[in-house]
């Protein structure tokens, strides 16, 4: 689902999760790490906003396979 | 449960383009301000991802760069949707300003060289349209929102009006993260929850894959229904041309740099079949397309593939701007628009105003006021604002009118004891640990609105979809959500069904077509002006709809 979020690159800022209009990205403890999650991804909007502002750049947009084919 | 209580002079529902320039002018008028949202103000909305166009007159010269071509123009192509003397007062009266503020906020809306870039699509009597990087229009708003000290409460939901003694007093909400109740008492509110989505089967296989916002859903056009707030032109079902796979803005920007129509056989059709072509108003490019559709000269395609040089570079650029992800679908998709048509279909449809001039939701006066005391409305949720255009300056002209009513008013004594069981009935769904969720009830509304409301309306079809919408409604007691998220969304769903059956009613009672195809019935479908030039007003009665006509007049 389209944001794909490098954790490699994420700081763990939350401010993704924070602005997601459509309250798609929330916050989760994993090994010891707070990091970001697409808890409702097919609510994703595709707007963008995540990438635009993430200080990072840790985020991308990957459309799903079948509305690259239909 | 105890709400956490709030007093303001002016409450702001929905922080988005329109109802950040309500906040900002209640707050210039020295007003207190609280502004809710579904989301966080800097990111929220149709355009918290960008945008790139303000339709404006600018006086540059020539006869269409005037307030008056502008409003001549909003006759012609919104036939009769508008009171004239309402969008005069209410955008007109305000562009000039609203221009000034977005340049003061540092929203670049001229070129480096100080220049305006603009263009021509949808019917418009010359170029303008002015083209910019609207990418960061929101946080420059919500800036300014916040530096004027106004309140924000991001992500809470507002459920319902207070009405006192048929005067609205404020608003209820909810945190959608932590639940927390809010009881807002205000002297004037402000409703500015933008138009309707996920209200029809979506063709892109994904309901949240809407054109315009998908978490814009009626509350606040709802909200203000209960309230006793008539509502108009509801019955418009509007629909846009979009890339095959993906629902989004951009069809001006393709039309404005030269896009061309084109169908199965290789002819330019609309540039054989409508006299302004490929330019032509939105309403007209979606009829002729399904008309290619339906007499079998689809598939149907948008050839860019003439457009080259500064143009063909700037149409790229535009479409990033109008829809940030937009780019990334047409590349991962293996598209260049330069080099072949690109694939496109009718969107889904969503409910609000019926062209890019006119708009539908909360009837509103020349001051923005509904017709309940105490309640306004600006932006796409009211009858007479739409685009971007219509929200920085029907937003402004709203805020200016609560404040300068709540500024004169004394504030409403309060007794929250009833209101808990009013706000206790929109928590239900938390309780319920069987039963429907809001995904499975909106797919039952999509499919009902787009069987016999949609496009091809007909007497026997409006009434069938009308009782299945309350076969739908005797289901919404099933609704469960398992956190505050899921509530949020159950709360939306009811929203839109809500507004489907007033879509309905208004449909029926409209005995003709008007900006076909968005209310084009098939039992008469022609335009009668004698009878129909003008607004249909839905009001709340009992526990029906009560219905009537306001005729509008040219001049």
């Amino acid at each position: 689902m389209p944001p794909v979020i490098d954790l490699e690159k994420c700081t763990s800022c939350g401010l993704c999760d924070e602005i997601c209009m459509m309250d798609v990205i929330y916050m989760k403890e994993e090994d010891s790490r707070t990091m970001p999650y697409l808890k409702y991804p097919e609510e994703c909007w595709h707007c963008g906003v995540c990438r635009q502002d993430c200080p990072s750049e840790a985020i991308s947009i990957r459309f799903p396979w079948y509305s690259l084919i239909i | 449960m105890e709400f956490s209580r709030i007093n303001t002079d002016v409450l702001v529902i929905g922080g988005g383009l329109a109802g950040l320039n309500a906040a900002i002018a209640a707050a210039e008028k020295g007003a207190q301000v609280v502004v809710m949202d579904k989301g966080k103000i800097e990111r929220s909305g149709s355009i918290g991802g960008g945008v790139d166009h303000l339709g404006a007159w600018l006086n540059s010269g020539p006869a269409w760069d005037t307030r008056e071509a502008w409003l001549e123009n909003a006759w012609r192509i919104g036939k009769g949707t508008a009171h004239l003397s309402i969008l005069d007062a209410t955008v007109c009266d305000e562009l000039a300003a609203a221009l000034d503020r977005l340049e003061r906020l540092g929203v670049p809306l001229r070129q480096p060289d100080g220049t305006y870039l603009r263009t021509q699509a949808f019917g418009q009597p010359g170029p303008t349209t002015i083209n910019f990087n609207g990418k960061r229009m929101k946080p420059a708003l919500a800036k300014e929102v916040r530096r004027l000290g106004c309140r924000v409460l991001d992500r809470v939901m507002t459920v319902t009006l207070i009405t006192q003694k048929g005067v609205v007093a404020g608003a209820l909400g909810f945190h959608i993260r932590s639940g927390e109740p809010f009881l807002i008492e205000a002297k004037a509110t402000i409703i500015a929850t933008g138009s309707t989505n996920r209200i029809t089967q979506n063709p892109r296989m994904n309901a949240f894959n809407t054109w315009q916002c998908p978490l814009d859903t009626g509350d606040g056009q709802v909200m203000a229904f209960n309230a006793g707030a008539a509502l108009t032109n509801m019955e418009y079902m509007r629909i846009t041309i979009v890339p095959k796979g993906f629902s989004a803005a951009g069809l001006g920007a393709f039309t404005a740099m030269g896009g061309r129509f084109l169908n199965a056989k290789g002819e330019y059709y609309m540039e054989k079949n409508y006299p302004a072509g490929n330019k032509a108003p939105r309403n007209q490019i979606v009829f002729q397309t399904l008309k290619e559709i339906q007499e079998g000269r689809g598939p149907v395609f948008i050839d860019c593939t003439h457009v080259t040089g500064f143009d063909a570079r700037h149409l790229a650029t535009t479409l990033g701007y109008d829809k940030d992800t937009l780019p990334d679908y047409l590349a991962q998709r293996g598209e260049d628009i330069t080099k072949r048509p690109l694939a496109v279909d009718v969107s889904e449809g969503l409910q609000c105003g019926p062209t890019n001039e006119t708009g539908s939701g909360v009837k509103i006066d020349r001051h923005c006021a509904s017709t309940v005391p105490g309640l306004f409305a600006g932006g796409d949720a009211a009858d007479h604002h739409r685009c971007v255009r219509g929200c920085v300056t029907g937003g402004f002209s709203a805020g200016k009118g609560a404040a300068d009513y709540a500024l004169k008013t004394n504030a409403i004594e309060i007794d929250p004891t009833p209101l808990r069981d009013a706000f206790d009935s929109f928590m239900a769904p938390l309780r319920r640990k069987t039963g429907l969720s809001y995904g499975e009830m909106e797919e039952v509304i999509g499919k009902v609105v787009s069987e016999h409301m949609a496009v091809g309306r007909t007497e026997m079809g409006l009434n069938i979809g009308f009782e299945k919408l309350k076969g739908i409604e005797s289901h919404i007691g099933l609704l469960k959500a398992e956190n505050f998220h899921e509530l949020m969304r159950a709360n939306e769903t009811r929203s839109i069904l809500q507004v489907a059956k007033i879509m309905n009613r208004a449909a029926e009672y409209r005995k003709e077509s008007r900006i076909k195809p968005y209310h084009y019935r098939l039992d008469y479908s022609e335009t009668d002006d004698q009878n129909w030039c003008g607004l249909v007003v839905v009001e709340k009665d009992g526990e029906g709809i009560r219905l009537s006509f306001d005729r509008t007049v040219h001049g």
